[in-house]
């Protein structure tokens, strides 16, 4: 009995030792750019916008077969906002986001890969006021994009990526002051960073 | 070179999401409010609007208030409920310590003609009256700062109502002062010539909005 627990750990720590040789993790920077949050009309057209963002994102991913694999990509961002009209901007403050997508991923040619997956995305406004005057909200997202690798050091390589997302957006504010529906939000980001496992 | 046989779903795909997520949110309707500005008789048969609000980049509008009758409470109070009706950063305030430096400032006692040419909007509860004084000499379009407001109890302010009726009427002014210039017809909103409720309405709100959002025709100097 002793010797088959013995075997059993033994065979356990071999295979998670194993799925840790194949697992993948990574962590970039880039920048993302955000179509607008919102448009409004009050005698004048209103557009509410985020700036472009810094962005961070870090990711784990498992491969399930030789060439397809499951994954977990978070995303942190944080710019300013600002509104639109008659041509002039106002500022409205800082606005983070931070995103969560489980995804798959898989072989597009050579070191190309792609990627897609759902998730969730949060605002998180620096100041609870204006269109946030409720707090932040919490969206569903969907999105996808591409990896490119190319090795640089003995298990590590240089990982470019491109991203594409998209979620409705809304706040408690906007919804406790009539507007209906949702206003549909989609962003791109490129980012480099390393990445060190799947090899 | 050959793709993977998935790569073009995967590409139809993302094109269908894509297209569902092009559609924009809706505006509430806004037309509910009432007349903000102000009309003033000009000669026989000839009348002028004038409209005011504060520029972007007079803000935050700096106030002062007298330490009495728990004014710095109501006038915070005040501040933060207009503050509130706005999306996008069109109005701030800030409470000051030198009145000599204000743009706005609030006394406790009865509303008092400076002596030049004013423009007054006077508000009148049963248990205290306000009063704001604009000061737009004759023929010009820039109005003198400070902005002016006064609130007054009609009974001692320990009297009950008088605590409540100082704070809708601080409030009321206040909305005078940063560009309501007339009264609203119904009594369900702050701005009724006679406040009863004690928050902004929603009526309030898309009146004050629009007030931002038009050309106004009157400016205010620099202190």
């Amino acid at each position: 009995m002793r010797a088959a627990v013995a075997l059993l750990v033994v065979l356990t720590a071999a295979s998670l030792s194993a799925a840790e040789a194949q697992t993948d993790f990574y962590a970039r920077l880039g920048l993302t750019g955000t179509t607008k949050l919102l448009k409004d009309d009050i005698l004048q057209q209103i557009e509410v916008r985020q700036s472009l963002a810094p962005t961070l994102a870090l990711g784990v991913s498992f491969p399930f077969t030789p060439l397809y694999g499951a994954g977990l990509e978070v995303t942190v961002t944080s710019s300013g906002f600002h509104s639109t009209e008659s041509g002039s901007q106002t500022d409205l403050g800082t606005l983070r986001t931070g995103s969560i997508m489980l995804g798959l991923d898989g072989p597009v040619w050579r070191q190309l890969r792609w990627r897609a997956g759902a998730g969730l995305l949060s605002y998180w406004p620096a100041e609870k006021r204006g269109i946030f005057l409720g707090g932040g909200s919490t969206r569903f997202l969907a999105g996808a994009g591409l990896d490119y690798r190319r090795p640089v050091f003995p298990r590590w390589e240089l990982m470019m990526s491109l991203r594409y997302d998209f979620h409705r957006f809304t706040t408690d504010e906007l919804v406790a002051r009539g507007f209906s529906g949702t206003q549909g939000v989609q962003r791109v980001s490129a980012s480099v960073g390393l990445a060190r496992g799947r090899r | 070179m050959k793709l993977p046989d998935h790569l073009p779903i995967l590409f139809g795909l993302g094109g269908a999401v894509a297209a569902l997520a092009c559609a924009d949110i809706a505006s509430p309707s806004r037309a509910d409010r009432y007349e903000w500005r102000r009309i003033v008789a000009t000669g026989p048969g000839t009348a002028d609007t004038l409209s005011f609000h504060w520029p972007r980049s007079r803000l935050p509008v700096r106030v002062w208030v007298e330490d009495t009758l728990n004014l710095p409470s109501d006038v915070q109070g005040g501040i933060d409920q207009w503050k509130a009706a706005f999306l996008y950063g069109e109005f701030d305030a800030v409470i000051v310590p030198d009145s000599s430096t204000a743009d706005v400032v609030v006394r406790a006692g009865s509303p008092v003609n400076g002596g030049f040419s004013v423009i007054r909007l006077a508000s009148t509860a049963p248990e205290c009256e306000g009063g704001t004084d604009f000061d737009l000499p004759s023929g010009s379009l820039e109005l003198v700062p400070p902005i002016r407001v006064f609130v007054n109890p009609r009974f001692d302010p320990a009297t009950p109502g008088v605590a409540e009726c100082l704070a809708l009427t601080t409030t009321h002014e206040l909305g005078h002062a940063i560009g309501i210039f007339a009264h609203s017809p119904v009594a369900t909103d702050i701005m009724f010539g006679d406040p009863v409720v004690p928050a902004l309405s929603a009526r309030d709100g898309a009146t004050v909005e629009a007030a931002y959002h038009l050309q106004p025709n009157l400016s205010i100097g620099t202190r």
